[in-house]
């Protein structure tokens, strides 16, 4: 008996409550689908739905055995992805994607940790920003990714989230320059220099809801992304920037001379704005080559970025609007 | 149309969502399709096919709307609003439960009538009216309770994290109440052309969900006093839905079904909330367009 898709059968039916739904979702008809049930129940010795003229109920068995029924189905289309990628090319070929503000330290301790773990596998590596890593993960084009949250993550599945800290670039000559941690709030009448908004609106509106959140809503936000010119709007047009930890050679402790001369970089007091990453992969994709590159990814992200685990979430207060309540 | 389309895409795009939406004339039968035949979480919108089997059963002489439900304060699903949020018990009629669902999205009025229905005959309505892809497993209760499982032991507050919400069952349209914004539109089509149940039971329905209080969301997109907006929203982390039917006074009438997913983990997003407003009116207009 063909197990697999004798429980394909079986999750169907009790997704659906109905066999002729089932029978449509799996693309085969109804009598087929009633006898697959009856020799799967008859195989396994347990009674998995009771069925009336109008209806299908799961049993308790069936509750029992769906979870598991689950788990073997998505270990086999696992197995599957594994064997394509084999298959494909000589020695298997995982198609992999980096955001562009990842740092080369990282690319290359990511690429140190995954050939060591994940032997005659070949990685083919992207730069790619989250946005298009979504779209391609939709078409099949990409096994994995590095991507920036918040995005919509429906479909897909995580590992760990990891956040690099963001601290301010300011003039020299501006009062906060003094601080060894900057409050938000003190950065009081200067313009925010980000990024132009249409590349991550998600990350954008939340950056800007911290920053208000904790006292500092900048008169005006300017657009702009090299770091010459954002060094250039930080000198002459009383405005600020944020920029990750990593970005400024300043691990924990050490305080090397800031660079080019009139601009420094502090920490914000309380750590209250983060860059936030995950590696992500297509719900039910993930195998031994996707969970090598997302150990790879977040070792290097540890060890060359300064990322640490998420934050606890702050309180939530839900209001009427959200219909729901837990 | 086309360009409709892609202003309706950019807009939800600039409001941080991935957005489905099925706009239909509901007398020309011309329509808008941005994704409209997308499995979908319909979340409390599932309450208007409770709604309209409710009617059914009382057109078929199944039971009386007056009928009184005494709501004991135990054992009742929460929810922030209506009966699911008082203390004490209370005596209501079967259309008064209706009103508490559909105008404030009352989960505990919504149970008391699953309860009385059953959620099989939700879903015999639903196939009569042809709405193929449409299918409740569970009550706005168990619903809820596959959340809860689901987030663990951190609560509502562990929603923010990314990680916890690709873990919700409640997010997935193969393992929740489920349906299409083809589907939807279809639905209020039929209720608004009197075919879903009897004139008379088609017009307690409108009624209903002409007196739903929220104005975030699709009434938004009409700030016009000669323009009526009745509709029913839907709201879990990160999804945000509403359908609704819009009635311009020269006659026309337009079913539109929007169903969100906000790229953010907050709870409140006044932007997300908006866009369906604004995506509705983008398709409004479009079908309006000489």
């Amino acid at each position: 008996m063909d197990l697999v898709r004798h429980l394909e059968c079986f999750v169907a039916v009790a997704e659906e409550s109905h066999f002729g739904r089932a029978a449509a979702r799996l693309g085969m008809a109804q009598p087929p689908l009633s006898q697959r049930i009856q020799r799967l129940e008859r195989h396994l010795g347990v009674r998995l739905f009771e069925r009336t003229s109008r209806q299908v109920t799961i049993t308790e068995a069936g509750t029992l055995l769906l979870a598991e029924a689950r788990e073997v189905l998505a270990r086999s289309e696992a197995l599957m992805a594994t064997a394509r990628r084999i298959r494909d090319g000589e020695t298997g070929l995982l198609r992999a994607a980096l955001p562009p503000d990842v740092s080369g330290e990282t690319v290359a301790a990511l690429l140190a940790h995954f050939s060591g773990t994940a032997d005659g596998l070949e990685l083919e590596l992207h730069e790619l920003p989250t946005a298009q890593q979504l779209e391609r993960f939709a078409a099949h084009e990409l096994d994995v990714g590095l991507i920036h949250h918040p995005c919509d993550v429906s479909g897909l599945e995580l590992g760990p989230v990891l956040r690099r800290e963001l601290g301010v670039l300011l003039p020299r000559d501006a009062a906060a320059a003094g601080l060894d941690e900057v409050p938000l709030a003190s950065l009081t009448g200067y313009d925010l220099i980000l990024f132009p908004r249409a590349g991550a609106p998600a990350v954008y509106d939340d950056l800007l809801t911290t920053c208000a959140r904790n006292g500092y809503t900048p008169p005006a936000v300017r657009h702009a992304q090299g770091t010459s010119f954002v060094r250039g709007l930080v000198l002459s047009a009383r405005a600020v920037a944020l920029s990750p930890r990593d970005a400024h050679g300043q691990g924990e402790g050490d305080q090397p001379p800031s660079p080019a001369s009139g601009v420094v970089w502090r920490p914000l007091t309380g750590a209250p704005l983060a860059l936030r990453h995950s590696v992500a992969w297509p719900g039910g994709r993930g195998d031994a080559a996707v969970a090598a590159f997302t150990e790879a990814a977040t070792r290097a992200l540890r060890s060359t970025a300064g990322a640490s685990p998420d934050l606890p979430a702050r309180p939530l207060h839900l209001r009427p609007a959200s219909e729901y309540w837990l | 149309m086309t360009d409709a389309l892609a202003r309706i895409h950019a807009a939800f795009a600039d409001a941080g969502v991935t957005g489905r939406l099925h706009a239909l004339d509901i007398d020309s039968g011309a329509q808008l399709d941005a994704g409209a035949d997308q499995p979908v979480c319909t979340a409390s919108v599932h309450k208007l096919c409770l709604l309209v089997t409710l009617h059914e059963q009382a057109a078929a002489g199944l039971l009386d709307l007056t009928e009184p439900v005494e709501c004991s304060p135990q054992a009742r699903t929460t929810g922030p609003t209506g009966l699911a949020a008082m203390l004490d018990g209370a005596r209501l009629s079967l259309r008064d439960l209706a009103y508490l669902m559909m105008s404030v999205s009352d989960n505990a009025a919504a149970d008391q009538l699953l309860e009385r229905v059953g959620l099989d005959a939700v879903n015999r309505t639903t196939a009569r009216l042809g709405l193929a892809r449409t299918l409740a497993v569970h009550t706005f209760g168990e619903l809820l309770s596959t959340i809860k499982e689901d987030a663990g032991p951190g609560g509502a507050r562990s929603l923010a994290d990314p990680l916890v919400v690709t873990r919700l069952r409640a997010l997935d349209p193969a393992r929740t109440n489920r349906s299409t914004p083809r589907d939807m539109t279809r639905l209020l089509a039929a209720v608004w052309r009197d075919e879903a149940c009897t004139p008379e039971h088609g017009a307690a329905i409108r009624r209903i969900l002409g007196l739903q209080v929220w104005p975030h969301r699709l009434a938004s997109g009409f700030p016009f006093d000669d323009v009526h907006v009745a509709g029913k929203t839907g709201s879990l982390p990160t999804v945000r839905n509403e359908v609704g039917v819009v009635e311009y006074p020269d006659g026309g009438r337009y079913a539109v079904a929007v169903f969100t997913r906000t790229a953010r983990t907050s709870a409140l997003l006044p932007a997300a909330d908006a866009v369906i407003g604004t995506a509705a009116r983008l398709a409004v207009d479009a079908l309006r367009a000489p």
